[in-house]
């Protein structure tokens, strides 16, 4: 019981680290919340919930919300439903295996700022390769990521397929751990192949389940690189983050105390989301 | 050596409160106490000799009177005026000797913004139009320089605080108007000295538009150029005409923004009639100036360095023609603002090197090398500069007014962003003609104490 209560001194660089730059700097931001600082001049005035209260009424903050939420549950979903599959696909033994499994999870090799400027190039206006492939049908070219809806979507899809390996991969080491004599015994009682991935494969799946969700479900919440790599910076573009919203606010619009507000709402978001999901998540690893 | 690291390890957890389980990492003897006393002084004494060490090193540094000086300068100034700059400042280290680390960094409002923040700023840096609101409190004045007295009247007070003080050393003036492809124009039969008022303008869009081209091309992307527009209209609505204006108001703070619906309606009317390239909103910098210099674009809401990027790439006639006004009785503007400029900072230990630097960068052949580089006017009187295909332009308009930014004098620092937003916001559909009023409205409110409190105005 006496060593619990103790540290090792080995920890204590590690936490100097930490305190310097995660906890300072937290508890900082949350000091600026409360302030008018600009983000550059030495002084600044306390002006209490002020920042808070505005968000409430701020018409790009509910847009810039609506569109974490889209970007968060969005890609999850499609990131499962595609990642799953991908991983169902890659499971079973045929040529070239390997190869597929190394292309799948390639895209995640690329940072997600060249990611965005590469997609830009596909479907941008002007020389975009999707245009061009629109134009061999005779249709009219479109302005893929300029209409905030439609830019949206394009975001929504292009960090959803980014990453999709890595629900692939974490799903992948799931079934490889699902022995196969669940599935014989399955096969012999004459279980088809659906009531067998329903009823046998996807409940031994659920702890990959929790993992693939939640650490997607946390990125695309964080979505920050292929949003500005696709969309001008002015929160008017209708594809904000709250990520990208507040380093708006702090280096374009000289709000520093508002930004900071914006990221300890987003902080505590993110917070209170992942912990519903990993409790629903856990209650259903239980049912499963 | 090990024998010492163990010593340190055991003394160090004896007085460290934390119990640690080092045994299973090194296995280590018990020490008597009394060694241990007799270890730790040695250590203490040992601490004591490296702190005197240090001490001693560091008067030896104070005192040492040659110690060679190395200026930080940082600038925004991208392309030939940036290959100029360094040009005038490896010739300064040849001349002075004074080494000079110099960088342009991207995201450079960015980084001026945190390393204000954090009060670390170069010894010198541009300032990029605002020379006085933004960084005003971080500038030493320059008024006792002996350059000043050379310093044009076009710029000086647009970079002079309420105070008086000059508080930086403008090397080029940027004075601008629309950009236009003069083959286009001469296509159409346009003469851009007809076009007086912007419903001229709008006429010779027209006819531009019949004949096939982009009237005017803006790309969001790079959203400035949105601002630019929103920038670059404004004035000739609300402060050129001394008949009809709100030069007051907009400075007391008192100005109603229901009459900046004339910008959103001209605007809103312009998009209507498909004046616009169809890509605003996604559309670069790099975009325009290809099809500007290719001939496929009429007009530009952009400064000189766009015109001379564009005859870069392609065989048209690129022009500069002053923005039309909005009232039948008023007569068409420039737009002057800074350019090149450099500001010292206030609290620099190098502030004699600092000095010297201007008074080199103030020479008349200096001055006209960034200048010419930039496609700019001199910044100093007696200055002269070879502005190429410009000059035609440049002579054409010598007698048309000139305005600063509509930002840098109207507006509270920050409110350039809502310009580029709000415009972008009547581009995509996000905005409506009453939410960028409203919009407007808001920030400005927001910005005023801020911004009198800049200005000294109590």
């Amino acid at each position: 019981m006496r060593s619990r209560k103790r540290i090792n001194l080995f920890y204590i660089p590690v936490l100097i680290l930490f305190g310097v730059f995660v906890v300072y700097p937290f508890i900082d931001g949350i000091r600026i919340s409360f302030t008018n600082w600009n983000g550059f001049l030495p002084t600044y005035n306390y002006i209490g919930l002020t920042n808070y209260i505005n968000m409430v009424s701020d018409q790009w903050f509910h847009n810039v919300f609506r569109n974490t939420i889209i970007y968060g549950f969005g890609s999850t979903i499609i990131q499962q439903i595609i990642g799953l599959s991908m991983a169902l696909f890659l499971d079973s033994k045929f040529k070239a295996r390997g190869l597929v499994r190394t292309i799948s999870y390639l895209p995640i090799m690329i940072a997600p700022l060249i990611m965005g400027y590469i997609i830009f190039f596909i479907v941008q206006f002007r020389g975009g390769a999707l245009n061009d492939l629109v134009g061999l049908f005779g249709m009219d070219r479109l302005d893929w990521v300029g209409v905030p809806n439609r830019a949206v979507t394009v975001i929504l899809l292009v960090n959803s397929l980014q990453y999709m390996g890595v629900s692939m991969v974490i799903y992948l080491a799931g079934l490889q751990n699902i022995p196969n004599m669940y599935k014989e015994a399955a096969s012999v009682d004459g279980i088809g192949p659906w009531n067998t991935f329903w009823h046998i494969t996807l409940p031994l799946l659920a702890p990959a389940l929790s993992a693939s969700v939640v650490i997607n479900l946390i990125g695309g919440l964080k979505l920050f690189d292929i949003i500005r790599a696709l969309s001008p910076a002015a929160p008017s573009s209708g594809t904000h983050s709250l990520v990208t919203f507040l380093t708006y606010q702090y280096f374009n619009i000289e709000q520093a105390g508002y930004s900071a507000a914006i990221g300890v709402v987003t902080f505590a978001f993110i917070l209170i989301v992942s912990i519903v999901v990993i409790k629903l998540l856990d209650k259903m690893e239980v049912v499963l | 050596m090990t024998h010492y690291i163990k010593r340190i390890t055991q003394y160090t957890m004896g007085n460290f409160r934390f119990n640690v389980k080092i045994k299973e990492l090194v296995s280590i003897k018990e020490t008597t106490k009394l060694e241990m006393e007799d270890f730790m002084k040695k250590i203490l004494v040992a601490i004591l000799a490296i702190v005197l060490l240090f001490a001693l090193a560091a008067c030896s540094e104070s005192e040492e009177t040659t110690a060679p000086v190395t200026l930080e300068i940082r600038s925004n100034i991208p392309g030939a005026g940036n290959d100029a700059i360094r040009e005038v400042i490896a010739a300064f280290t040849e001349e002075t000797g004074i080494a000079v680390d110099f960088d342009n960094p991207s995201g450079y409002e960015d980084l001026m913004r945190t390393r204000m923040a954090t009060g670390d700023m170069p010894d010198l840096f541009t300032t990029h139009g605002w020379a006085v609101i933004r960084y005003g409190t971080f500038l030493r004045p320059l008024n006792d320089q002996p350059w000043v007295s050379r310093v044009s009247s076009q710029i000086e007070s647009i970079v002079t605080d309420h105070q008086g003080n000059l508080m930086v050393l403008p090397v080029d003036i940027d004075i601008a108007g629309l950009v236009f492809n003069r083959d286009i124009l001469n296509e159409v039969g346009v003469d851009p000295g007809d076009i007086r008022t912007w419903d001229d303008f709008a006429d010779a869009c027209e006819l531009i538009l019949a004949a096939g081209y982009i009237p005017i091309f803006i790309g969001g992307a790079d959203d400035w150029m949105l601002g630019q527009a929103a920038d670059w209209i404004p004035p000739s609505l609300l402060i050129t005409y001394d008949g009809d204006n709100h030069r007051d108001a907009l400075l007391d703070g008192t100005f109603d923004w229901n009459h900046y619906g004339r910008f959103v309606d001209m605007l809103t009317d312009w998009i209507d009639r498909g004046f616009f390239n169809e890509d605003v909103t996604t559309a670069d910098y790099d975009t325009l100036t290809r099809m500007l210099g290719q001939g496929e674009v009429a007009f530009s809401f952009t400064g000189n360095h766009a015109a001379m990027d564009a005859a870069g790439n392609g065989p048209a006639n690129i022009g500069m023609m002053p923005l039309p006004a909005y009232f039948a009785g008023d007569t068409p503007s420039l737009i002057a603002g800074e350019s090149v400029t450099f500001g010292i900072w206030k609290d620099t230990p190098h502030e004699a090197e600092a000095l010297l630097f201007l008074e080199f960068i103030a020479r008349p052949e200096n001055v006209a090398k960034i200048a010419q580089a930039r496609g700019n006017v001199a910044g100093f009187n007696g200055v002269e500069v070879d502005l190429g295909f410009l000059t035609q332009d440049f002579n054409r308009w010598s007698n048309i007014r000139t305005f600063p930014y509509f930002d840098r004098v109207y507006l509270p620092g920050g409110m350039w962003e809502d310009l580029c937003n709000t415009s972008l916001g009547l581009f995509n559909g996000t905005m409506t003609r009453q939410a960028v009023i409203d919009h407007m409205q808001q920030s400005y409110d927001s910005r005023l104490a801020d911004w009198f409190e800049a200005r000294g105005i109590n």
